[in-house]
Parts: C-alpha cells; structure tokens; sequence
C-alpha cells in the first residue's frame, strides 16, 4: 500500500512544489478588493492551467491555480459501501472544523471529496514546504484513518458475532 | 459490556433496596423506559409498605404478531411459573400498561440467595413476558413436538410496530429477523456486522452453534407473510435452532439473546459510531498539530541579537485590503 501510493503523493508533492508560486494580487473588477481568482475566475489572464492528477478513475487530485490563489480538491477512493460511509463520515467531520485548518475549505468542488484553499497570505503566514508536507501528510492519513475505521468495524462484528454464537454452545 | 443483561438495573436495584427496609414505610412512583420502548412503572405506598405495584407497557405489536389480552401468548402462564405466589396479576392493568403485577415482598423466602435468585428473576420480568411466546415454542422443540395451536410462520414483536417470525418444525425451529434502522449509516454499518455473523459461524470454535445465514431479500420461510412485514433495509438473518440449543439451562439463554437479537445489533452499531468518533477527533488533533509545525516560529524571529525586540510588520497588516476572509 505504502509503496504504490508512494508515485502518487510524489507527484501531487512536485506538482505543488511548483505550483505554489503565489503573490499579491488585488482584484481587477472591485478596486480594494482582493480575492481568490481561483474561485472568482472572473479574469482569464490571471488563472493558470489546471492539472488533474490520476491514480486511478477512484482517486485524483485536481490542482487549480491562478496568480494569488490555488485550490486542490481531492477524491478519496471508495471501494464500497462501507467504505463510502466512513469517508463521507470523516470527511465531513474534517469539514466541519475547517475554521481550525485554515487552509481547508468548507465545501469541496463538485465532483470531489474534500477541497483545500491556499491563498497567497497563507503562504505568507506559513513556510511554504511545511505547507505542501502538511497536504501531503493529510492525504496519506485520510487513507490510513479509512482502511483502519473498516478494520476495526469487522474487527468489533466478527468480536460481537462470536461472543453471541458462543452463549448457544 | 458485549452482552445485554436481562434484569433491568433499576428495577433490581429498587428492589433490593425495598426489601432491605421493608418495615419503613415510604412513598415511591418511579417510571422509567428501557429499549425497544419497554416502560416500567413502580409504586409503594406509605399505608402498604409490603406491596409494590410494578406496571409494564410492551411495544406495540405489528398486525401479525398476536395478543390475547395485552399480552403476548402464553405470558400469564409464565409469569405465574416463575413467580408463584409472591406475584398477583391485577386484571385490568393500569392505564396505558399491559401488566401490572401486585408483588407481595413479605412472602420472600429467609434465605438470602435464594431471595436475591427471586429478585434477580422479578426484575427480568420483560424477559419472562416477552419471551413467552418463544419459551412455549422452544421448549416444545426440546422435547422435539410442535406446538399445535400455531400458525406458521408465527410472528414475536420485540420492537413497536415490528416482528421476527419463527417456524417450528419438530426437529428445528427456523428464527427470521427482518432487521430495519432508520439511519443510513446505522443500516451500512448493522449489514457488515450481520455478514460478520455469517462469517464467525463458519470457524472452527463455532461449529456447533445454530447456522446463521443473511440474505437481503426475504427467505423462503416467509412465504405468505403480509408486505409491510418484509420490507427490511438491512436485510434478513436466519438462525436455526436445533434442540441441542435448548437443553436444560440453555434455553433461558437462547430466549434472551433471540428475543434482544435486533437491540444487541443496534447497541454494537452505536457503539461502533461512538468509537469512530473519539478516533476522527484525535486524527483531527494531530492534523491541525501538522499544520500548526508549517508556520515559522514567532518566538525567536522576535528577538534580535542585542535582545531588542520588535514587531515585524506583517504583509497583512500593510495591506489595506484583506482576503483574510474565508471563501467557500
């Protein structure tokens, strides 16, 4: 598990590595405004190409950016139901403190599981290799905190199946 | 805990505590509700001291299951074999429970464990009512005849408005849960904990314990049976009970655990959620530790080498304009 999915956080790691160049940038429409242009996508010129990266059709990573602002939304796989509650479940509950994450954002982009916002004050506020660390290290851990959650599920059924079969030995 | 325990706490515990003090006179009206919406009510008055009222209020049974009088099949012949003289039925019960049971404590035996035994047995009195119907059949299954005034499949309420069903046979008795929960991820997590079951029956230690099987669309065995009652989300488990389940002292067991089957199922379920919570907080803490390591330590920036310090203007604060608002 570790070592497939090492090519995969590789590459997320690179791509933001470069992708992480952002500066100040007051809004073109509003005068002293200043916005995310990766959200408001109101001025073509300013917003980059943007780079979805595969590890298969379950899990991808889309990394939108644009001059003072990215945005990276992941898709976690979900291989069943199970699977598919308990990230919904954890994701949710991620989602729910992003006021404690500030890079986190509230809602994920359509078609993904969870999003992350970086601004160029957060680049400012933080070291920006820490930064894609802590995005790193926060993808491997949904994977982790998920396939542990379903472990101990079947753990406590088969537990919980067993002692209710033995009282009828 | 992994095992419901069939007396109610309470009720044992007010009991023990009547009988202790049994010549002072006092006034109690307790009500309190177990699961499956089992209702107790308690009363002694300060004139009796010796009477104790005990009111219960069942489930509201399905249209299937049968009650003659308020109460399940074969409930009064079982409450009065286990409690025998001490116990009086009140006819009709009080308003708004099914029984109500006139406990005469100072016809308690002397001897102290036997007297607890007794004890322990009135407060499982919601195993002794609602376990009747299925006591009746098992115990005609340990002597391998079937009951003849039962229509087949027959249907046991354990929970408001719903019922399992069970088919005696001479040799077996066929036990269907339609196991139903209202919350979609109770109903996720209840269907892997039921193929669990299907799993751990297969192991070598289990061999002997009654088949368990789990399908998602009803079994054969409810061939006949009305819609409403086959409509199940989390599918249907089938357990087969032979007589060797029912020998003897095992079939006190076997009517407990078949008759909490659904609320045994749903406690682990809760349980199950309440543990995945404390772990998403703690992964929750150590995350906002990863990102908190990211920002640059103020501390020493602050200081110069002369131990001067100043403040380092922030490119937030000489921005007149601020995104530091959040955008979702």
């Amino acid at each position: 598990m570790a070592n497939t999915s090492r090519l995969y956080f590789t590459c997320i790691r690179n791509t933001l590595e470069a992708a992480m160049c952002l500066q100040n940038f007051p809004c073109q429409e509003v005068e002293r405004h200043n916005k995310p242009e990766v959200e408001l996508k109101t001025s073509p010129e300013v917003l980059l190409n943007p780079v979805l990266i595969c590890r298969n059709e379950a899990e991808k990573c889309l990394i939108e950016t644009s001059i003072n602002s990215l945005r990276i939304s992941l898709k976690v796989k979900q291989a069943d139901e199970l699977e598919n509650i308990l990230t919904k479940k954890f994701l949710r509950f991620l989602s729910m403190r992003a006021e404690a994450f500030q890079v986190l954002r509230r809602k994920p982009v359509q078609g993904y599981d969870i999003s992350f916002l970086i601004t160029n004050y957060h680049c400012e506020d933080m070291q920006k290799h820490k930064l894609i660390d802590f995005i790193v290290q926060f993808m491997e851990d949904i994977d982790k905190e998920i396939s542990e959650l379903k472990l101990s599920v079947n753990t406590r059924g088969r537990l919980v199946a067993t002692e209710f079969l033995k009282q009828f030995i | 805990m992994i095992l419901l325990q069939s007396p109610s706490r309470f009720l044992l515990q007010t009991l023990l505590n009547r009988v202790q003090n049994l010549e002072k006179g006092v006034e109690l009206d307790y009500q309190w509700v177990e699961f499956d919406d089992v209702r107790y009510h308690v009363q002694v008055s300060m004139k009796y001291p010796q009477f104790l009222l005990l009111s219960v209020s069942l489930p509201t049974p399905a249209q299937e299951a049968v009650f003659s009088g308020g109460l399940p099949f074969g409930a009064i012949e079982a409450i009065k074999a286990s409690y025998g003289v001490l116990v009086q039925i009140l006819d009709p019960p009080k308003d708004g429970f099914n029984l109500t049971l006139k406990l005469n404590l100072s016809k308690l035996p002397p001897d102290e464990e036997y007297k607890h035994a007794l004890l322990v047995k009135i407060a499982s009195v919601r195993e002794v009512v609602l376990g009747a119907p299925l006591r009746v059949v098992l115990k005609h299954l340990a002597s391998r005849t079937v009951a003849p005034d039962i229509n087949r499949p027959f249907a046991l309420v354990h929970r408001p408005k719903e019922s399992f069903f069970l088919v005696p046979q001479a040799e077996k008795v066929t036990v269907v849960f339609p196991m139903r929960f209202k919350d979609s991820i109770d109903t996720v997590l209840a269907t892997s904990f039921l193929q669990e079951f299907v799993e751990a029956r297969r192991t070598a230690g289990l061999n002997n314990a009654p088949p368990c099987l789990w399908s998602p669309s009803p079994p054969l065995e409810l061939r006949g049976t009305a819609g409403e009652a086959l409509s199940a989300n989390a599918g249907f488990v089938t357990f087969v009970i032979f007589p060797r389940h029912v020998e003897g002292k095992k079939l006190d067991r076997t009517v407990w655990s078949l008759s909490t089957f659904r609320a045994y199922v749903s406690y682990h379920v809760k349980c199950s959620e309440g543990f995945m919570h404390t772990r998403m907080r703690r992964r929750v803490e150590s995350l906002i530790q990863a990102l908190d390591r990211a920002k640059p330590d103020l501390e020493k920036s602050k200081k110069t080498v002369q131990g001067r310090s100043f403040k380092r203007l922030s490119l937030k604060e000489a921005h007149t304009n601020s995104n530091s608002q959040r955008w979702s």
